[in-house]
C-alpha cells in the first residue's frame, strides 16, 4: 500500500470504523500519512448553538407551522417537463410544417431527432434533480449543458454536409427568429413547474431551463426548416438553443444577484 | 477514530429517526420542528464554524439555514435521506453568507503554509486543531472535508449535499489529503527544527 492507497483507504470508510491491516502496516512505516491519520483522528471542537438561538429558531418555527404538501414525484415532474417539450415542438410544426422530414434521410432524421431527444432527456432529469436539494446527480448539473450542447454540435457536424450557402447569415438569422418565440413559449411551462422546487443555484439551472427551452425551438427547427447545410443548421438551428442557455444563464445571475442575504426576522416564519 | 462531538451528534441523531420527524415536521407536528432543530444544529454549526469564510457569522448562518428549510420544506420527499437535503441548504446558505460579508480573497487563495495562529490552538498531542488545518484548503476542498467528518456524512451524502457525483467528492478528499500530508509533514519538520516537543 501506498499514500494513494491510504487516501482512499481514509476517504471510503467512516472515521469511526478501523483501518484495514494493510493500511495500518502502512501508517507504520509512513510518517506523512502517520501525521495525517492522526490530525484526522481529532476531535473537532464542540459547537453548541445558544440557548437564545435555538429558543428564537423554535419559536419563529412553530407560530407559522402549517402541513405542507411534499412535491410531486420525480416521475410527475419528469414527464411534465417532457410533455412541454413535445407539445411546444408539435405545436410549432403543425403550425410552419414538417418539410425537412421529406428531405432527410432516415440516418439523418433518426440520429438528430434520436440525439435531441436525449439531450432533452437528460437536461429535464437533471432539472428535476435540481429542483429537490440533495437530490443524486449521475452527471454533474455544472458540466450536462455544455456536455450535451457539443455532443448535438458533432452530431450535425458529422451527419449534414458543409458547403458554402448564399445568404448564410440572412437564412440563418431568418431561422433563430423563427425559433426564439418557440423556445419563449417552452420556457413559460417550464418556469411554472420550476417554480415549485427549490433554486439553490439559479445560475445553473437558468443555464439549463434556457437550454431545454432552446432545444425546443431547435427541434421545431430541425423537423420545419429543409435547409440541410451543415452551417446553417448549427448557426440558425442550435443557435437558438445556445441563445436560450445564454438568457437563461443572464436571468440566473441576475436572480442570485437580487439574492438577499438576509437576518432571520421572525416574520420570515 | 470519531471525533467527540462527531460521537455526540451521531449519537444524538441516532436517537431521532430524521426521516420520520421530517415527515411530521410537513406534517405540522409541533413537536417535530423542536427534535429536528435540536439533532442537527450542533452539527451545522460545526459546519459553518469549520468555513473560514463563515467562522464569525456561524450563528447567523444557522438561523438563515432554518429559515431557508422551513420554507422549502415541501420540497424534501419522504424516503430520501434527510442530511443531504438539509446541507444542501445550509451550503447555499453559507455561499450567501459568504458573499454577503464580501471575503472573497479567503475563497480564492490557496494557503501553502498553515495559518499563523496555528500553534495557538495546538492541541496536547502536538497536531493542529481540526479547524486550522482545515482553513488551510481550498473552499470545496474544506466543505468536503467538513461534511465528511463534521457532518458524519457518507461518500453519496456529500455528492447529493454538493449537486456532485461520488467520483468528484473522492477527487476533492483526495487532493485535500494530498494537501494536509504535505502541510502537516511541513509543520513537523518546522518543529523539530525549532525544538518543540
Amino acid at each position: 500500500m501506498n499514500c494513494r492507497d491510504m487516501n482512499h483507504a481514509l476517504i471510503g470508510r467512516s472515521m469511526a470504523s478501523p483501518l484495514p491491516s494493510e493500511a495500518e502496516d502502512h501508517l507504520r512505516t509512513c510518517a506523512r500519512c502517520r501525521l495525517l491519520a492522526g490530525a484526522l483522528r481529532l476531535p473537532v471542537a464542540e459547537a453548541r448553538p445558544s440557548p437564545a438561538s435555538l429558543r428564537r429558531i423554535e419559536t419563529g418555527i412553530a407560530a407559522g407551522l402549517r402541513p405542507v404538501h411534499p412535491m410531486g414525484s420525480k416521475n410527475c415532474l419528469l414527464a411534465a417537463f417532457v410533455a412541454t417539450f413535445i407539445a411546444t415542438v408539435a405545436l410549432s410544426v403543425y403550425r410552419m410544417g414538417a418539410f425537412a422530414i421529406a428531405v432527410m434521410t432516415p440516418l439523418q432524421t433518426s440520429l438528430t431527432l434520436g440525439s435531441l431527444a436525449v439531450g432533452t432527456g437528460l437536461l429535464a432529469y437533471s432539472l428535476v434533480n435540481q429542483m429537490v436539494p440533495g437530490s443524486r446527480h449521475r452527471i454533474s448539473p455544472r458540466l450536462l449543458p455544455l456536455g450535451a450542447a457539443i455532443s448535438l454540435v458533432i452530431v450535425i457536424a458529422v451527419l449534414f454536409h458543409f458547403q458554402h450557402e448564399r445568404n448564410f447569415w440572412a437564412k440563418s438569422w431568418a431561422c433563430i427568429r423563427a425559433g426564439m418565440p418557440i423556445g419563449a413559449l417552452a420556457a413559460v411551462p417550464l418556469w411554472f413547474v420550476l417554480r415549485r422546487g427549490t433554486i439553490l443555484w439559479p445560475t445553473m439551472t437558468g443555464a439549463a431551463t434556457g437550454l431545454l427551452a432552446g432545444l425546443a425551438g431547435a427541434t421545431a427547427l430541425e423537423i420545419h426548416c429543409p435547409n440541410l447545410e451543415a452551417c446553417h443548421i448549427l448557426v440558425g438551428h442550435l443557435g437558438v438553443a445556445a441563445l436560450g442557455a445564454v438568457t437563461g444563464l443572464l436571468i440566473g445571475v441576475a436572480a442570485e444577484r437580487g439574492l438577499p442575504g438576509r437576518r432571520l426576522n421572525d416574520s420570515d416564519y | 477514530m470519531r471525533s467527540g462531538l462527531q460521537e455526540n451528534s451521531v449519537a444524538q441523531r441516532s436517537f431521532v429517526d430524521l426521516d420520520h420527524w421530517m415527515e411530521r415536521y410537513q406534517q405540522a407536528d409541533p413537536a417535530a420542528p423542536a427534535t429536528l432543530i435540536a439533532a442537527l444544529s450542533p452539527a451545522l454549526l460545526c459546519f459553518f464554524r469549520s468555513q473560514q469564510a463563515n467562522r464569525e457569522h456561524a450563528d447567523d448562518l444557522l438561523q438563515d439555514t432554518w429559515l431557508r428549510i422551513h420554507r422549502v420544506r415541501h420540497t424534501y420527499r419522504p424516503g430520501e435521506p434527510v442530511l443531504p437535503w438539509v446541507y444542501a441548504i445550509a451550503r447555499r446558505a453559507g455561499v450567501d453568507g459568504y458573499r454577503k460579508t464580501r471575503r472573497i480573497a479567503a475563497h480564492e487563495i490557496a494557503v501553502e503554509a498553515l495559518p499563523a495562529r496555528f500553534a495557538q490552538s495546538e492541541p496536547p498531542n502536538g497536531l493542529p486543531a481540526f479547524e486550522d488545518l482545515v482553513a488551510a484548503l481550498p473552499e470545496a476542498q474544506q466543505e468536503v472535508i467538513t461534511m465528511l467528518k463534521v457532518g458524519g456524512l457518507s461518500l453519496e451524502e456529500v455528492a447529493r449535499a454538493t449537486s456532485s457525483t461520488v467520483g468528484a467528492v473522492k477527487q476533492k478528499a483526495h487532493r485535500a489529503y494530498e494537501r494536509l500530508r504535505k502541510l502537516l509533514h511541513t509543520y513537523a519538520e518546522d518543529n523539530v527544527a525549532g525544538g518543540a516537543p
